[in-house]
């Protein structure tokens, strides 16, 4: 077993490395990590995942839920630390399963991979609680700041594989219908299905209401997903491959109109305050036109227009992003032209939320058409196609699987109670 | 906890109005002469909540959302940097019963300036107020001095704040005509904690009560024979507006006691107005969760699970007479977020956005909407200033 094998063994004990090792990871890592473009291009299948925020616990639920790695490939789309008890664990787990299969993860940075936002939201203290210095702070500061700021996910089927998950065996009899005319596929925890969609009628899906997930009693499932259709925009017939995925932490900025713009940053630095890097780690997408101020007090909102003008542009059927807490634990906006990823369940033990991620299958064209690059690959590579003007491109068939927060017992929580604060 | 910390719970068995089949809570009216240990415990957790508003009140002012030179007198040690959508909320909590409270101070007509006729006194009744530092704020304006303010709080908290506040310079003197005094406590023979509080010499050589903190379990309140007329609570007046705040107290007693309690007042005091503070809304998954949480502390609120919306405290305080279809009477409500939104000033947001950042929106918004502010008065006099209070 190497050491590297160890410390993974270690850190799935949710106990933490000692802080040379700690060193040695974050050197290796950033090693890593400085071959790698602003953008990443990462090959499905993979699974997407959205914020963890230190909830360690959780995240090995994620594991459970989404399969182990390497047998799964993820991209993180950031936001590791804060606000949870096990920042430390959590990111240095990812960081070690980085390292060990870089192909088979990917990291991307959050606009809490900060400084500035660690010394406020937590990370730092866990790191001086656990360490007694700020030395182990440091050295992972020192890898977000070489962490991409997004991924482009390529060669994404149209349609959905079974699932390879344990299908419970009353499921299995749904499982075999024509799958390939089903666009989205809402899994719970252990892989019973809650929801389907067939293509073309989830438009206007808006998270889920996953009550058959959910701990206890909720409010009225809705029920199937209302066309609220009525744009100027199309869908492409269902191909069996489909347009990009592009993945990043927050979203759009008005400063970049194309993804090769962000290949062009120089992102080996804190997350400023403003501009460009700082947009795309903290906006989000909202229910205006063009684009507007955000109550964060940094990045912007923008609306569907944008991000539909953005899409076309740059041969997307999707954005996928994190950012906000979604109460479904995903949710999709804008004719499906962007959802939000939520990977917390119960954030902050406090939110009472499900947790979701997003599996995008294999299109079977065979990894040559689109290798697994460091982000200097064409975009226009990849089996795109752009079939006429205002015509988006096929979105890929998306399975989401929710998830709640581990069990109480299985989490072993710090003897003084973290119990969430509250007012009282 | 040493023994005479322990509060006195004797209060806890049934009062001799022992009412039917109301669902009176256990331990009050249930027959059983001796609290529980458990219950016992559970006084005791409900007693710290003290001490998470006290360190949540110091995180905010150490960070500068709120000015109040006194917060850390209340908090023995450091203190804890709670984060900010707790600083922001502790902010607009204390700032919109500021609000609410000066304008229930402020004189209501200003045609008529204070110098031509003597100013109106009122009078102040904090429940549950533990080491709230609100007093000493308004005395530190000298805004203390038309004003009889009450605080009633469980024995061992109100002894605690006396034992602060007696060996503190600034807390013990800072009005050099004011005395401190101290005393047996009329209010609850049993109890041999003293009431406690300031009074000065009134021009007529008597003495007269600015402050005065109660120890007793107001649970009692309502069902104790030695507390049946105004007369039994030291310097208790009927005879000027008053008004009742509760921040965060009412809502760990059983709904019936908690109206029992508030109705107590209004029986006896005309001219009489209420602030609540208290969470709401707990039918959603967040609510849900706040109340499991609470619960793994061994706290429990049985009011927000009756009053789930501003319209259900609306309609209770109503019921207990604060009417909006009497002439003289009111009540309003709103959310801790919308008040953030509506009564903040541009400027001021800005103010106390710039000291942290806030980056978790959603989550903020989400709490807030969790909490509310209820309000309502009734009385020919006092209230001009919150009739006329506009929600902008
Ligand atoms: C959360 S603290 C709030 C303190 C203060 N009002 C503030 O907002 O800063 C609740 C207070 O209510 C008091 N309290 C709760 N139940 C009470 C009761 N039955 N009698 C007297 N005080 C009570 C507690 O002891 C505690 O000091």
């Amino acid at each position: 077993m190497s050491d590297l094998d160890r410390a993974i063994a270690q850190l799935r004990a949710c106990r933490p490395i000692p802080e040379a090792q700690v060193r040695e990871l974050c050197h290796k890592a950033r090693e890593l990590l400085i071959e790698e473009g602003n953008v990443v291009t990462v090959k499905a299948p993979v699974t997407i995942c959205g914020d963890i925020h230190g909830q360690f616990h959780d995240l090995m639920e994620l594991f459970r839920v989404g399969g182990d790695v390497p047998d799964t490939n993820y991209l993180f789309m950031g936001d590791f630390v804060d606000r949870g008890f096990y920042s430390l664990e959590s990111f240095l787990l990812l960081l070690c399963l980085k390292v060990r299969y870089p192909d088979r993860m990917t990291l991307i940075r959050g606009n809490h991979e900060s400084r500035q936002i660690t010394t406020v939201y937590g990370f730092y203290d866990e790191c001086l609680r656990k360490y007694g210095s700020a030395n182990v702070w440091r050295y992972c500061c020192e890898v977000f700041d070489y962490l991409a700021l997004g991924a482009i996910v390529l060669g994404a089927s149209t349609a959905l594989e079974p699932s390879k998950q344990n299908v419970p065996a009353s499921a299995a009899s749904t499982q075999d219908d024509v799958d390939s005319d089903i666009e989205i596929e809402v899994l719970s925890h252990d892989g019973s299905i809650i929801q389907k969609f067939p293509r073309g009628k989830a438009r206007g899906l808006i998270g889920q209401n996953n009550s058959a997930a959910k701990r206890s009693s909720s409010p009225a499932a809705k029920t199937g997903p209302p066309g609220t259709g009525a744009s100027g925009w199309s869908r492409g017939s269902t191909g069996s491959s489909s347009g990009a995925v592009l993945c990043v932490h927050g979203g759009l900025s008005p400063l970049i109109d194309g993804v090769d713009k962000i290949r062009l940053l120089d992102r080996k630095q804190e997350v400023p305050h403003e501009g460009a890097m700082c947009d795309l780690l903290w906006s989000d997408p909202d229910e205006i036109d063009g684009w507007g101020l955000s109550p964060r007090g940094a990045g912007f909102l923008f609306g569907a227009d944008i991000v539909k003008v953005f899409n076309h542009a740059n041969d997307l059927s999707m954005i996928a992003r994190a950012h906000q807490l979604v109460m479904e634990g995903f949710k999709e906006m804008f004719d499906n032209s962007i959802v939000t990823v939520w990977s917390a369940p119960n954030y902050c033990y406090r939110c009472g939320n499900v947790a979701a991620i997003l599996e995008l299958g294999e299109d079977g064209m065979g990894e040559s058409a689109h290798a697994r690059s460091n982000g200097d690959v064409n975009r226009s590579d990849g089996g795109i196609m752009k079939e006429n003007e205002r015509v988006l491109l096929a979105g890929p068939a998306r399975r989401y699987r929710v998830f709640q927060a581990a069990p109480q017992d299985s989490r072993g929580m710090p003897a003084k109670k973290p119990v969430a604060d509250y007012f009282l | 906890m040493s023994a005479p910390q322990i509060p006195n719970l004797l209060g806890l068995r049934g009062g001799p109005r022992s009412r039917g089949s109301r669902g009176r809570g256990r331990g009050r009216g249930g027959g059983s002469e001796l609290v529980t240990p458990s219950q016992q415990r559970k006084d005791l957790d409900i007693q710290s909540t003290d001490t998470d508003a006290a360190v949540s009140r110091l995180s905010a002012v150490s960070l500068g959302y709120l000015d109040d030179p006194f917060a850390s007198y209340f908090v023995t040690g450091p203190g804890t940097r709670r984060l900010p959508i707790i600083n922001r909320g502790t902010y607009t909590r204390t700032t919109a019963l500021d609000i609410l409270i000066n304008a229930f101070l402020a004189p209501h007509d200003a045609s008529h300036p204070e110098s031509q006729s003597p100013p109106q006194p009122k009078q102040i009744i904090s429940l549950g107020a533990g080491t709230d530092t609100r007093y000493f704020r308004l005395r530190a304006q000298n805004r203390h001095q038309n004003l009889i303010y009450h605080e009633f709080d469980f024995p061992s908290v109100s002894t605690g704040k006396l034992r602060l506040v007696s060996s503190n310079e600034t807390l013990a003197n800072q009005d050099p005509a004011a005395n401190l005094f101290v005393q047996p406590n009329k209010a609850s023979a049993e109890t041999p904690e003293s009431e406690w509080g300031f009074t000065r010499t009134a021009a007529d050589g008597r003495s007269e009560v600015l402050y005065c903190c109660h120890p007793l379990d107001l649970r009692r309140l309502p069902y104790t024979p030695s507390l049946k007329s105004l007369g039994d609570i030291h310097g208790l007046r009927d005879d000027v507006p008053t008004l009742i705040i509760s921040e965060c107290c009412l809502c760990y007693l059983d709904v019936d006691n908690a109206q029992d309690v508030i109705k107590w007042f209004v029986d006896r005091i005309p001219s009489l107005g209420i602030i609540l503070y208290e969470p709401i809304g707990v039918d959603d998954p967040f609510g849900q969760m706040m109340v499991a949480n609470l619960a793994a502390r061994n706290i429990t609120m049985p009011t927000v699970k009756v009053y789930k919306r501003l319209g259900d405290q609306k309609q209770r305080i109503s019921d207990l007479g604060f009417k909006k279809t009497s002439a003289d009477g009111g009540q309003e409500a709103e959310a801790v977020d919308r008040i953030w939104e509506n009564w903040i000033t541009p400027q001021e947001k800005e103010r106390v956005d710039d000291l942290e950042g806030l980056d978790e929106v959603e989550e903020w918004q989400m709490l807030a909407r969790h909490y509310a502010v209820v309000w309502g008065w009734k009385g020919s006099s006092g209230w001009e200033n919150w009739k006329t209070f506009q929600q902008k």
